[in-house]
């Protein structure tokens, strides 16, 4: 049982919070009454520290098409890591180049403090990949291809019924892979990855082409895998996955690296605004004039009695008592800070 | 740099065994050789005292059919076996683990050339075994050389279909190169009659056994035709008695010729392979 100091995101009141490692607990504001959940983390395993992967000016071209273009940036010991870019940005090949599966032009890759190019077998010993399209051997079963893999990180196979148990494919174990529906084939690959519980994952795009059901079992691996102290860097496509999983994020675009911070730098250096809706009893579709009047606040609109605006958080509650001052009266009002989606957007539009 | 490690190369073979033992490719092989071997048997002993005919008459109608089919099967396994993983995905996983390309390399090259020697062994051993009981083990020493030679064949298609594959970025390219392979081995026999006829000979110096020494040592440039010559060596025939003509086999094509071509065949596909795999962008 560990005691944390929890700051409460409304008026600010500081409380203890109780729990074990890991532990969601629900917790309540005693000033204010706002109720949400506290994720207590076990401070020694996510001790977020020194880099453990470093990509240094990664440049890979493929006849005359620049794949990846003086790409670098570091992935830090304990952290969830999103590499972010659209179709065809470069993503897949950075990581296969990070591993050594395809020849990079020029550049250096450093996992665990060793480079790809002549510490692989000891970098791949403390490793676990999941490739944008797994595949196995379709006529093995999963405990074959897992005791397959066993066998060639050097692990006892002992592990493999439980691997196969945790990803939930206690029925299909006997089963040809051949079989096995594309969420299936991606939890086996998911069983794979933890093969000798390696300190470093690297996921790509490990949701892709799956549905809502496997998605949530898939983002809880990540997040359990996370918890027990392993770095995890994974691309995906899904914004809402990277920004609920990820502490920093790398976005990459026509081979590039644009962006590198975590999430709300990101949003800060971008100067994307957070978006209100303030609910006014009576407002009748007209944006009240003083509003319009304030420089700072953008892209004003009202439809039926919510009013929605842009603005800078510094202003809000300025705004909400010149409303009321004003004589409206306002019924509820909401704060949607600016998504990572926003982020990414404005980068990609910013680089085109 | 680490030393090549062993224990990989086991354990890649040990899957590429286990996932293709099963083929239905390679279990239907072993039943056409068992069933080719008894019917052939039986040809050649057609009107002698016996059912079937002996192992060295048995092999020797057999062996056109028998070289056609190992390259067959050979090509079959081999073909898609990197250009296939690295278009399914199969590959990135096994080398994200600790395992060298040559480790795969050469692990892919044992599973699969067991996997045909399997095949083989089961097919022609069982035969040879009903010939054996039935006619007498005359022979023996012939037949356990055509096996041996058999299973030699199937490794030197499987190198060249795995250079094949090492080099083709596409499933689909391999498979043309794959079908290559296999007329290269089908055609090679008429395409050099083509010559010799180029050359001014004709279909009665052939009848009459007048055929150049260039002819029979262009056998050389054909694993089939090696392999074919080779196992009447292991006979001990030295004059080819077939078709109505009869011609000796020229001295130059002893053993030693006879094994180191086929040792260049094996060597020089695989050590392509390994330079083309190696180069490769999974």
């Amino acid at each position: 049982m560990i005691s944390k100091m929890v700051e409460c995101p409304k008026c600010k009141t500081q409380f203890t919070v109780k729990g074990e490692p890991g532990e969601k607990i629900p917790v309540t504001c005693p000033n204010c009454n706002l109720k949400g959940n506290f994720f207590i983390t076990d401070e020694k395993k996510r001790f977020i520290g020194e880099d453990v992967i470093v990509i240094s000016d990664l440049r890979k071209k493929f006849k005359d098409v620049v794949a990846v273009d003086g790409a670098s940036f570091s992935v830090k010991k304990g952290e969830v890591f999103g590499f972010l870019g659209p179709n065809g940005a470069g993503k897949t090949t950075t990581i296969k180049a990070m591993l050594g599966l395809i020849h990079m032009n020029f550049g250096k890759v450093t996992i665990n403090g060793l480079d790809i190019n002549k510490d692989y077998i000891k970098i791949k010993n403390d490793l676990g990949f999941l490739p944008e399209r797994v595949s196995f051997y379709e006529n093995l079963t999963p405990i074959q291809t897992l005791n397959f893999f066993c066998e060639l990180k050097g692990v006892n196979k002992e592990v493999v019924p439980k691997l196969i148990s945790d990803v939930g494919l206690d029925d299909a174990k006997n089963r040809k892979v051949g079989t096995f529906s594309k969420g299936m084939v991606q939890l086996l690959g998911f069983a794979q990855v933890q093969i000798g519980n390696p300190s470093v994952y690297i996921l790509d795009e490990p949701m892709s082409g799956l549905d809502a059901r496997w998605v949530k079992i898939i983002r809880e691996k990540i997040k359990s895998l996370n918890q027990q102290g392993a770095t995890v860097m994974f691309s995906s496509h899904i914004l809402s996955e990277v920004e609920a999983l990820c502490n920093r994020v790398a976005i990459i675009n026509k081979g590039k690296i644009i962006a590198q911070d975590n999430i709300s730098n990101l949003n800060k250096y971008l100067k994307i605004m957070p978006r209100m809706e303030i609910k006014i009893s009576g407002l009748n579709g007209k944006v009240p004039e003083f509003i319009k009047k304030i420089e700072t606040v953008k892209d004003v609109y009202v439809k039926k009695d919510s009013l929605y605006l842009t603005c800078d958080s510094s202003i809000r509650s300025m705004i909400i008592s010149e409303l009321e001052k004003a004589g409206y009266k306002i019924i509820d009002f909401r704060t949607f800070e600016p998504s990572l989606e926003d982020a990414f957007i404005k980068l990609i539009e910013g680089d085109k | 740099m680490d030393g090549f490690n062993f224990k990989s190369l086991y354990t890649i073979a040990k899957k590429e065994f286990l996932d293709n033992i099963r083929n239905k490719w390679v279990i239907l092989l072993t039943i056409l050789f068992i069933i080719l071997i008894i019917v052939f048997s039986y040809v050649a002993g057609a009107g002698s005292e016996d059912t079937f005919g002996g192992m060295q008459s048995t092999v020797f109608g057999l062996l056109g059919i028998s070289s056609l089919l190992i390259p067959l099967i050979a090509i079959i396994l081999g073909f898609s076996t990197i250009s296939g993983e690295a278009e399914s995905g199969a590959l990135n996983v096994v080398l994200s683990y600790p395992v060298r390309r040559i480790e795969i390399l050469l692990g892919k090259l044992i599973g699969l050339g067991t996997v045909i020697s399997f095949s083989v062994l089961i097919g022609f051993g069982l035969g040879g075994i009903v010939i054996a009981m039935t006619v007498g083990p005359e022979s023996w020493v012939g037949y356990f050389g055509f096996i041996l030679l058999s299973m030699f064949l199937g490794f030197i298609y499987l190198s060249l279909a795995i250079c094949v594959s090492a080099y083709c970025k596409r499933r689909i390219t391999s498979i043309g190169g794959g079908i290559i392979i296999f007329f290269w081995s089908l055609i090679y026999g008429t395409v050099m009659i083509a010559v010799l006829y180029a050359a001014g000979g004709s279909f009665q110096d052939f009848l009459g056994g007048k055929i150049p020494d260039w002819f029979f040592n262009s056998v050389v440039f054909s694993p089939s035709d090696l392999y074919q010559t080779a196992v009447q060596r292991a006979f001990g025939v030295v004059t080819i008695e077939q078709a109505g003509f009869s011609v000796a086999i020229p001295d130059f094509l002893d053993w030693p010729v006879l094994l180191s071509s086929q040792i260049i065949w094996f060597m020089v596909p695989l050590v392509l392979a390994y330079f083309f795999f190696k180069r490769r962008d999974i």
